[in-house]
């Protein structure tokens, strides 16, 4: 097959060419007579080239003895070599210790030179996100790359991730980068529940498959971006993905991992004191069950001591703790994740391509909720002349998520009700008791918030489908070999379908009805981009310059069906409800734009970049829809120009970039409508007038930054530093601003509001030991980033992000975004607690109580290789930020917690100060009312606010290469295997008992709030990959 | 040769790009449009929204959450007991509330409004009925939270007002009062077909009964300002009584609710957290033999009516036996159980009120008063029996002693459902009889255990309209659930 394809592509080769004279040869590494793959080797001045074979070998046919060849590899030093009467050329190409891995793709695809870049970049390659793989490639970016931020929501398999790129610029922006595959901006949404309960969909960087990245580039600020217009205010993630590979021929290449998954985290439980209120056990009710209502369904009855008593079923029982100890662990199975990739890669000197195909299967700790996923990847490119090439890729991604887990104050959330569940209860009979007679469900708690958790896995559930396209032709002109025409069109189109549903008899789905709802839609972004570049040599200065050209189309619909009061049990069709509603839309919005850029190197030691870009968005006003940006970027290489040794300083640069970026905004806000009210039985018309008051003369909201920084390295580059300073100022935010209710809407869009995001990261990789045998590199990464909130609309005193309970995160004139509000407790001038005659403490002020931003984070990357044996681990660090846990509030004053065993016996004395006397309290009051006062009736959120610093082993990678003297006689080329773990323990956790990370939502700000999360994961497993 | 290629190419560029051009400026304007929405519209269909929404509102978070525990007809449990301990910290709600009471009526009838007197559109009968429904919402307001935005009030969208000024309460009902006036006059003449032929939810378009019902609002407006501006309030009597008002069952503004699961004190009764009536409703009930008890209040398990006390601590609380006692009557907490908004029951008792204090007439009185008994008993449909039996008892009588308690007590049963309305009638009379909580199984709550008398300006209106609330604040007196509105003197 290989030799097939290689004869073919010789064929195809002989044909085209037209050279008079054909020169071959073989390209090894100087030194060590490696023979190199996949070198570049172009007839100077043409564009006629050929590549090296897996032994090293080429074959080119030349004009003549006057063409010169120039052979240039990633890492080597580029090489040119005349011709004259040879028809063997052979070369030694010598490694460029400077130039190693300095190649980086920058926005528009285009690739630079990292030295001639005056922003700060990272690049992850793809043995970083594809060993110890994670179902959502953005898990695996976390702690690797200064800057980036990214927490990993705890909501079952197929989850969102929120990820932030230098913190918060705008206040009601998504604030996420850009992500951009092969050059097409993709769909990127967070996704997560709300307090109040419901699912996370997933977002939709989880349907990138790790498998098929070959590189990822974090481009962080808008001097990078910026080409890409206000999409990239963010930053910009831009993922290439694998093409036809770098060898001549057809190659096969396998990657198999399996992982399991089980519980890292769970909440500290109390097992002394079961089900009951004041230390007694409930009431009975007329049917013999106990009273099932607050009070009574607390854990704030008798100690358990094997008295008879009544239990939740109404039977005589004997009152003991928990046999198992934690039914809440109990509940929870080892979930797993076995995912296969087959890919077929080949190339020949007309074109190459890539087939790959993944499937993904996997299960999360509740048993229910699974994963299917299949992933088929087409990419090829040919060279239809010497001068035109095309380049396609066709992804489609199928996937299907059962069962996704509730979360929050939902009804179905397993972690809530099995953390609130009275310590007596035995799991078994909750698993035993899920029906009466009469079909209605058997709980321990009347609370509508509640479920018993085994009815729900049987009864409810949900069925999450989606179909994904995604695809991008270019077709690439070189005019000259100064002049060259780029065009690309590209598509990410979405077709999703979720049903969820409730069979009838639980009050808390659809007030024992039962409930359906099936929504589906579907989402499309197309973006169409025509690029022109020439290049030009001016005395010692390159000179590039490009005008550009892109249309941005998205589309959006949808239409949901929803239905109540159910007719026969178990059958979830809308026919099969007696009250039926259904909704639809469709959202469109397009923005093209032109860009011009242009690059200056002078001499090789400075850069200049300057980029120009105007976007006309059909979101905005006709009469403001255009605006301008333009970055400048500088770069100067001061080891070039002191010309000191590289042995000493290998690196030297100092760079600064500057960049005015706009941005629009959603479609439809600039317009005043009435809607139609959806109704079945009413002989009449009713319409409705939306909430959110329109602006009639929005602007584009802008965002201006800079950043200066250092990249150094020594001793031949075994020590590197990259250190950056940012600093953007976001104003004119166009925004929906909460406004009185007393204008009766509840928000209007404006342009107001700035917030100033500044900070610095740094990123130092030491590598003590390389030799043949034993290399050792380190890496440290660090953040730390601040946002403050400069102004807001005038007059507005306060924009609440989001809430849980009654604490709120916030943005506030003159403070950092994302502060926490909630009461805290009344309190004297010494900030001692004032307590009054029933010995509980008083509510006091709303202040701020926390900050949902960390005061820096990182990571440190070691990677120890020993023969084929490679270590690589992962380290995150977080220090500071808070969160509200309403979690641990709930388990508090239900009694579950075991911080509720202090003063069950004999009552609490509260610290603090009579309200009467000013003596200091001593006055008991009963620890279950001091919970429930405290944290329910006074709403106070002090106790509850939790520091969130945190180290945590990320990731342990061992790698076994198979050595090439193993495969020599089989059909093998390369083989390794490696065992891997993920999140594997806490080495510091300020909380203690809840996993800082455990969020239930992927925005912005998600990350002031816990609320019952499932319990959090680790996952450790195989990894084969095999290459034939 | 190779140079007319490159001028043809470069003509092929910049013709191309200039189409691209043109048709993307074409295709932006195309999509500006927002396809899911219309930005003109019949206001009777905002019209049928805005009255919708006056009935919706008899089941809001104001009334159920909070109106009925204040004014003692029942006890919620759990997470919603706590209004019922004279609590204030509900921050969230008291915004919601207003946010509700502002965004549903009130926004929607702005822009009916601004439509029926506009050039064009402009129709007065249209005009003068939507200015009644203007006022019942706006009197819902003031009488939640004292002085509210009234003149400016509302006005985000059709005068652009985000930061509206307050008026004094008394101002608001002088001008509500005048508005309802002029409805009346042009209402009395006016021509249906000019009215809501095929888009009116309570009287289907009859004009007899919109006066009525304008007239009946005007007395219910007027005997509401008696104890703060007696002349206005019997000013504005005596003009009520020249026109002609709601006087039997069949004049009730009523609507049923037949959207979604219907009536939503079906799904409060019947989930969770559970509401029991209270002993206060109970005892009344049963100890004068009214035949509106099992109208009113379900049996227990145990076949007998039993009752809540309301403002328990939450230790009494748990020794209540609470998930035992008596659920709301299924006549009230159906899906198609009735929604009111004012009643003749209602009418008759103000004018027995009125006819009392005003024209010191107690034979008079005693006749409105019966006549109001009777169509509440006729409302619920009482056995014709029952009411005979029951209108011979002691308690369809005016005794001659306290007759104004006895007239406030029969007002609170005939006010429900309209368990808002029951709040602000014992807040206006002091009827029936609240006790100050002063016993230790009694929660005093913030207001030393006296019945509170209006919602908080929530923290959000006061960081988001602060001048405007902070002037209000200043004239009326603190910000608490215990500042009484200017009408409330008892």
């Amino acid at each position: 097959m290989k030799q097939l394809i290689f004869f073919v592509a010789v064929i195809g080769f002989s044909i085209s060419a037209i050279g008079q004279k054909t020169v071959s040869g073989t390209v090894m590494e100087q030194g060590t007579s490696l023979p190199l793959l996949g070198v570049s080797i172009l007839e100077k001045g043409t564009t006629n080239g050929a590549s090296t074979d897996f032994d090293g070998n080429y074959t080119i046919n030349v004009a003549g003895d006057e063409a010169t060849l120039v052979f240039s590899f990633l890492g080597y030093k580029t090489q040119e070599v005349t011709v004259g009467g040879q028809s063997v050329v052979n070369v030694s190409l010598e490694v460029d210790a400077q130039k190693m891995d300095e190649v980086v793709l920058t926005a528009l695809n285009i690739q630079r030179d990292k030295e001639s870049l005056g922003y700060s970049i990272s690049q992850v390659t793809s043995e970083q996100v594809n060993v110890a793989r994670e179902n959502n490639v953005m898990n695996s970016l976390s702690g690797k790359v200064s800057g980036l931020q990214i927490t990993q929501s705890n909501t079952g398999v197929d989850g969102s991730s929120r990820v932030l790129l230098r913190g918060i610029t705008t206040i009601s922006g998504s604030n996420r980068p850009l992500v951009v595959i092969d050059g097409i901006p993709i769909n990127n949404g967070s996704g997560g529940a709300g307090g109040g309960g419901g699912v996370d969909r997933g977002d939709a960087l989880s349907d990138i498959n790790p498998d098929d990245v070959e590189s990822i580039s974090v481009l962080k600020g808008a001097g990078a971006a910026a080409a890409y217009g206000s999409l990239g205010m963010n930053g910009v993630i831009l993922i290439t993905t694998k093409s036809g590979g770098k060898k001549d021929g057809v190659g096969i290449s396998l990657n198999s991992s399996f992982t399991l998954t089980d519980i890292l985290l769970t909440p500290d439980f109390q097992n002394e004191y079961g089900t009951g209120a004041f230390g007694d056990f409930a009431p009975l009710n007329l049917d013999g069950r106990p009273v099932l209502d607050y009070p009574f369904s607390w854990s704030w009855g008798p100690r358990m001591e094997g008295q008879t008593y009544t239990n939740w079923l109404g039977r005589q029982d004997t009152y003991n703790p928990n046999p198992s100890r934690n039914p809440y662990k109990e509940f929870y199975q080892t979930g797993f994740a076995l995912s296969n990739t087959v890919a077929f890669e080949g190339r020949g000197d007309k074109g190459s391509f890539r087939l790959s195909i993944t499937d993904e299967e996997g299960q999360g700790i509740v048993g229910n909720n699974t994963l299917n996923k299949q992933t088929f990847s087409l990419r090829g490119s040919t060279n239809l002349t010497n001068k035109l090439s095309i380049d396609g890729k066709m992804t489609y991604i199928t996937s299907k998520v059962r069962n996704r887990p509730q979360l929050a104050e939902g009804s179905g959330n397993t972690a809530l009700q099995l953390s609130l569940m009275p310590r007596d209860i035995r799991l078994e009979d909750v698993a035993n008791n899920t029906i009466n007679a009469s079909g209605e469900e058997i709980k321990w708690n009347l609370d509508n918030t509640f479920n018993n958790p085994y009815w729900a896995l049987e009864n409810a559930g949900n069925f999450d489908e989606k179909d994904r396209y995604q695809g991008f032709l270019s077709a690439n002109w070189m005019i000259s070999d100064k002049f060259n025409v780029t065009a690309k069109t590209g598509m990410d189109n979405i077709v999703f379908d979720y049903t969820t549903f409730g069979a009838r008899g639980a009050r808390a789905i659809g007030n024992g009805l039962g409930s359906y709802r099936h929504d589906s839609g579907k989402s499309r972004i197309w973006n169409s981009d025509i690029l022109a570049t020439y290049n030009t040599d001016i005395s010692n200065v390159n000179v590039s310059f490009s005008l550009g050209s892109n249309y941005r189309d998205e589309f959006s619909s949808y239409r949901n069906i929803w239905g109540n009061d159910s007719k026969a049990p178990n059958f979830y069709r809308i026919s099969n409800y007696k009250n039926t509603f259904s909704d639809e839309g469709v959202t469109k919005k397009a923005i093209y734009s032109f860009y011009a850029l242009s690059q200056f190197n002078v001499g090789g030691y400075l850069y200049f970049d300057a980029t120009v870009r105007n976007d006309n968005s059909s979101a905005l006003p006709k009469e403001n829809n255009s605006y301008w940006y333009h970055s400048e970027n500088v770069s100067v290489l001061l080891s070039k120009i002191l010309g000191v040794s590289p042995n000493i300083l290998s690196r030297g640069k100092l760079r600064g970039s500057f960049a005015k970026v706009g941005n629009d905004t959603s479609p439809y806000r600039t317009q005043a409508v009435y809607n139609i009210d959806q109704t079945v039985t009413l002989p009449y018309t009713v319409a409705s007038i939306p909430g959110s008051l329109p602006s009639f003369d929005l602007r584009p909201e802008t965002s201006e930054s800079w950043e200066v920084g250092a990249d150094l390295g020594f001793l031949n580059n075994r020590i590197t530093l990259d250190f950056t300073y940012y600093q953007t100022n976001t104003t004119d935010q166009i925004m929906a601003v909460p406004v009185s209710g007393t204008t009766a809407f509840s928000s209007k869009v404006v342009n107001a509001g700035k917030i100033q995001n500044k900070g610095y990261e740094a990123q130092l990789n030491l590598i003590p030991f390389d030799s043949d045998n034993f290399t050792w590199t380190l890496g440290f990464n660090f953040t730390k980033s601040n946002s403050k909130v400069i102004s807001l609309n005038e007059g507005l005193e306060r924009i609440t992000l989001g809430s849980l309970w009654t604490a709120s995160v916030e943005a506030r004139p003159g403070e950092e975004f994302g502060t926490i509000y909630g009461n805290d407790f009344l309190r004297d001038n010494f900030g001692r607690k004032i307590i009054g005659d029933d010995g509980l403490a008083k509510r006091g002020e709303r202040v701020a109580l926390g900050n949902i931003n960390p005061d820096w984070y990182g990571g440190i990357t070691s990677s120890i290789r020993y023969k084929n044996l490679t270590l690589n681990s992962l380290i995150t660090i977080q220090q500071g930020g808070e969160y509200y846990s309403y979690g641990r509030g709930y388990r508090l004053f239900f009694g579950t917690d075991a911080r509720t065993l202090e003063g069950r016996e004999n009552g609490i004395i509260e610290e603090g100060i009579n309200e009467f006397t000013g003596f200091d309290n001593d006055i008991t009051t009963s620890a279950m009312l001091k919970h429930f006062t405290d944290i329910f009736s006074n709403e106070v959120a002090t106790d509850l606010i939790l520091d969130a610093s945190n180290v945590k082993l990320r990731e342990v990678a061992l790698t076994y290469d198979f050595p090439k003297t193993v495969l020599k006689n089989t059909f093998i080329q390369s083989a390794s295997l490696s065992a891997v773990g993920r999140n594997l323990l806490f080495l510091y956790n300020a909380a203690g008992d809840i996993d800082p990370e455990a969020t239930y939502s992927s925005g912005p700000t998600s990350t002031a709030f816990e609320h019952s999360s499932l319990p959090s994961t680790r996952s450790y497993g195989l990894n084969l990959k095999l290459n034939f | 040769m190779k140079n007319i290629q490159q001028i043809m190419r470069s003509t092929v560029v910049i013709i191309t790009l200039g189409l691209v051009f043109l048709s993307c400026e074409k295709r932006l304007d195309d999509l500006r449009e927002n396809p899911n929405a219309l930005t003109t519209i019949d206001d009777a269909a905002l019209f049928t929204k805005a009255v919708r929404s006056v009935f919706q509102g008899t089941t809001d978070n104001a009334s159920s959450h909070f109106a009925g525990m204040h004014a003692h007809y029942y006890v919620a449990g759990s997470t919603w007991r706590a209004p019922d301990q004279y609590g204030d910290g509900h921050d969230g709600d008291y915004n919601s509330i207003l946010n509700g009471l502002y965004g549903g009526t009130i926004r929607h009838i702005e822009d009916v409004l601004e439509i029926t007197t506009a050039e064009g559109t402009k129709n007065p009968v249209r005009n003068a009925m939507a200015d009644v429904i203007a006022v019942l919402g706006f009197a819902k307001i003031t009488d939640a939270y004292g002085e509210v935005p009234y003149t400016e009030g509302g006005k985000g969208k059709t005068e652009d007002i985000v930061q509206p000024r307050y008026d004094t309460q008394e101002s608001i009902y002088r001008d509500m009062i005048e508005r309802l006036s002029n409805s009346i006059a042009v209402l009395k003449n006016a021509d249906p077909a000019e009215g809501y032929p095929d888009s009116d939810p309570i009287f289907n378009n009859d004009m007899d009964k919109w006066v009525r019902f304008a007239n009946s609002v005007r007395l219910r407006l007027a005997m509401r300002v008696r104890f703060a501006d007696s002349a206005l309030s019997s000013a504005t009597v005596a003009l009520c009584l020249d026109e002609p008002l709601m006087e039997s069952v069949d004049h009730d503004a009523f609507m049923i609710e037949t959207e979604g699961t219907g009536n939503a004190w079906f799904n409060r009764r019947t989930g969770f957290p559970s509401i029991k009536m209270s002993t206060m409703l109970i005892d009344q009930l049963q100890s004068t033999a009214d035949p509106r008890l099992p109208v009113f209040v379900s049996q227990d398990g145990n076949g007998e009516y039993s009752g809540m006390i309301n403002g328990l601590t939450d230790v009494a609380f748990g020794g209540s036996d609470f998930a035992n006692k008596s659920d709301m009557g299924l006549q009230l907490s159906s899906p198609e159980s009735k929604l009111y908004v004012i009643t003749a029951s209602e009418v008759w008792l103000l004018r027995a009120e009125a006819a009392l204090v005003f024209d010191n007439d107690p034979t008079a009185a005693n006749t409105l008063f019966r006549m109001g008994i009777e169509t509440s008993l006729h409302q619920w449909e009482i056995d014709p029996t029952d009411i005979a039996t029951f209108m011979g008892s002691p308690s369809a009588t005016l005794a001659g002693i306290n007759d104004e308690e006895q007239i406030g007590v029969q007002m609170w049963l005939a006010l429900v459902p309209n368990y808002f309305e029951g709040w602000i009638h014992i807040r206006r009379t002091g009827y029936p009889i609240i006790p100050v909580r002063e016993d230790a199984d009694l929660h005093p709550g913030v207001t030393n255990g006296i019945m509170p008398t209006r919602f908080k300006y929530s923290s959000f209106e006061l960081g988001s309209n602060t001048n405007n609330v902070t002037e209000a604040i200043n004239r009326q007196g603190p910000n608490a659930i215990d500042t009484p509105v200017w009408w409330d003197k008892n």
